[in-house]
């Protein structure tokens, strides 16, 4: 099962950025998501992904599962569950969609790539809280603002 | 301050109190704290941990399994399914949600007086509940400094089309817009019921058990007299050690789902055959806008204000920012495509639609795990189009790039005109992508046991001692964000719990 959770988040996730332990690191918050859920819908939730490994087989699109196919290949075949016209077949997805997108996107390396920052920003509110608590409330210099004044 | 934890229990082991809580959210909470300080003898059971403020940060992969029920991964069966989020830690769902403030509009309270009888739940009768909570959260408007770039493009939008926006008030003392609600308010400043109503009951003498799931009620005598649980080992999420809780009165308070789930595990409900009925969910359908410039829409309140010119056909709509693990989650792209997309996650207005329930769903037990079932209505579906379409048409008239749709076979909006495809494309209610946070009803409240399960008081017809106290006691949809609502009912049942001598 690890092997298939590899594979299909190797052809689920961006080829980059990625570090060496990306795909490991994936899988592993995977695991944790599934421990916190109960037995049965954890079960189904790898079911589902054993599932989508065979979908070349069940889809005709070939007879090798996605593990056993490039990643460039592999991502093809799952575009067309993810965006299938049959709602059984979509739903399969959600899982492997949630886990791996939700864990990629929050590695540190990829919000930088985003131009994504949340610890300093709330570092600084927390700050700027502590202050109000003190008694300066806030002015109009730490309001939020990154439109020019004018942009539609 | 009483918080005990798996560490702390021994198998077997029996604990007393007068009144026992299940549930710490917006119902618990605000029950057990009314309770203890009338001088009652409270014992909260939490099936979440606790995790104080300054545990917070927003990493997705550390919140949603400590945060969220299931790690987030609960889903609502039916057409189409409909994923849906609720919190599991001490404070419920009001750690991770939005804390808006909203009082049900008056028409909603005359109906629940018309479907009860009783002038109890009308307008007049709430409003000391009301005042009471919205004291006791803070219930404010937002100061301008925690108020982004996305909340003011969605005002401007409305301004433009001549639509209604009337701005939150939410549950927060000195918000700065730290827009980290879903992971947790790291700032302290919404007022979550674990920063609120569990310190008050906590310095009022009340006692919490933690990481306790309850599994079954204790009943004597045709008398609800405790709750039996057992304790969830944090590391291998085993339930391991046996609790019970004895008490003159349970309060049950898990939310709409997991409340009849507890009760209908005894079969209760009998008299109106309606415990696990009537459930809603006011689902959601996301519209997502890149926009040619950075709004950085992670900074500032996460939601400011609603747009609620449509109110009447039962659609609002508002902005909502959430982090990138979320939005990429939902979007139906991969590798590189989806990475491109993604790259303009600071040009994004990430907004959404709300819809009224029409009719209600169920919850059943299977295979030891609640299902809810629910099917939006031909109705909702057309709503939710129409509500889509409004949208689009806002982002696209502040100038918008490209919107991306609900919808599983029409994906991204280029110019207003791809709009006039909405109703061509959509004739299925399967293709429309929604989700949820606001699941309510299933113990409806009345005052007839021929058609409601709890009475006015929110005891339960047929089992004397135990009582509902959450989202599952309305009568029928609420129609806005439902955590004002929960508390004052929630405040109503803590004044009418009476124990035996």
């Amino acid at each position: 099962m690890h092997r298939v959770l590899l594979k299909l988040a190797d052809a689920i996730l961006p080829p980059s950025p990625r570090t060496e332990t990306t795909l490991e690191d994936v899988a592993r918050h995977a695991l944790v998501y599934l421990r916190y859920m109960p037995r049965s819908t954890a079960t189904l939730f790898l079911l589902g992904m054993r599932v989508i490994n065979w979908s070349p087989l069940w889809r005709f699109r070939g007879l090798r599962p996605l593990s056993a196919l490039p990643p460039e290949t592999a991502r093809r075949q799952l575009l067309g569950v993810v965006q299938s016209r049959w709602l059984p077949v979509r739903l399969l997805m959600y899982g492997p969609l949630g886990l791996f997108m939700s864990s990629y996107f929050d590695q540190d390396y990829v919000h930088q790539e985003l131009d994504y920052a949340p610890i300093p920003f709330v570092a600084d509110r927390i700050e700027l809280r502590r202050k109000w608590i003190e008694g300066r409330e806030p002015g109009a210099d730490e309001e939020i603002h990154h439109l020019p004044s004018g942009t539609p | 301050m009483t918080i005990l934890a798996h560490r702390d229990y021994r198998n077997g082991e029996q604990h007393d109190a007068e009144v026992v809580v299940v549930g710490t959210g917006a119902g618990g909470a605000v029950v057990g704290a009314e309770l203890a300080e009338a001088g009652r003898d409270v014992l909260f059971v939490e099936e979440g941990g606790y995790h104080p403020t300054a545990s917070f940060n927003p990493y997705l992969t550390e919140s949603l399994p400590r945060l969220y029920r299931d790690s987030g991964g609960t889903v609502i069966i039916g057409r189409p399914p409909i994923p849906y989020a609720e919190g599991r830690c001490v404070g419920g769902s009001t750690v991770v949600n939005g804390g808006m403030t909203w009082r049900p509009p008056e028409e909603v309270l005359m109906e629940w007086e018309s479907v009860t009888g009783q002038p109890d739940l009308g307008a007049k009768a709430m409003e000391p509940l009301f005042d009471r909570v919205e004291e006791r959260i803070h219930a404010r408007l937002q100061h301008p400094s925690s108020i982004g770039e996305d909340s003011r493009l969605l005002e401007e939008g409305a301004r433009r089309l001549g639509w209604q926006y009337e701005p939150n008030r939410r549950a927060q003392d000195r918000c700065v817009g730290s827009n980290q609600c879903v992971t947790g308010c790291p700032t302290g400043a919404k007022q979550s019921t674990l920063l609120s109503y569990m310190p008050r009951a906590l310095s009022s003498g009340a006692r919490c058990l933690t990481e306790v799931r309850a599994r079954r009620l204790w009943i004597e005598g045709g008398r609800c007299v405790g709750v039996i649980g057992k304790a969830i080992n944090p590391r291998t999420r085993e339930e391991d050690i046996d609790v019970c809780v004895r008490a003159k009165a349970v309060v049950v308070a898990c939310g709409a789902v997991q409340t009849p789930f507890l009760l209908l595990g005894h079969r209760l409900g009998r008299p109106s055959r309606q415990l696990g009925k009537n459930f809603l969910c006011h689902p959601n359908a996301k519209v997502l806008a890149v926009y040619p410039h950075d709004l950085y829409a992670w900074q500032g309140v996460s939601q400011g204000g609603q747009i609620r010119e449509f109110r009447n056909e039962g659609i609002i709509m508002a902005e909502n920012a959430v982090p990138p693990g979320t939005v990429a989650a939902q979007i139906p792209f991969l590798g590189d495509e989806a990475l491109d997309l993604m790259r303009r996650y600071n040009a994004m207005a990430m907004t959404g639609v709300l819809v009224e329930d029409s009719h209600g769903g169920t919850v059943s037990r299977s295979f030891g795990a609640p299902m809810a079932k629910y099917s939006i209505t031909r109705y909702d579906h057309e709503r939710f189009l129409r509500g889509v379409r409004y949208l689009a048409t806002l982002h696209f008239e502040m100038g918008a790039e490209k919107v991306i749709l609900p919808f599983s076979n029409f994906h991204v909006a280029n110019s207003v005109d791809d709009l006039a495809h909405i109703e061509r494309s959509q004739r299925s209610r399967s293709t429309i992508e929604l989700f949820t946070v606001h699941m309510m009803g299933t113990c409806r409240m009345g005052s007839e046991s021929r058609r409601s399960v709890v009475n006015l008081s929110g005891e339960l017809w047929d089992l004397p001692g135990c009582y509902v106290a959450d989202a599952s006691l309305f009568p029928t949809a609420v129609g806005v964000n439902p955590q004002l609502a929960i508390m004052a009912l929630a405040t109503r049942v803590a004044q009418r719990l009476q124990l035996p001598n």
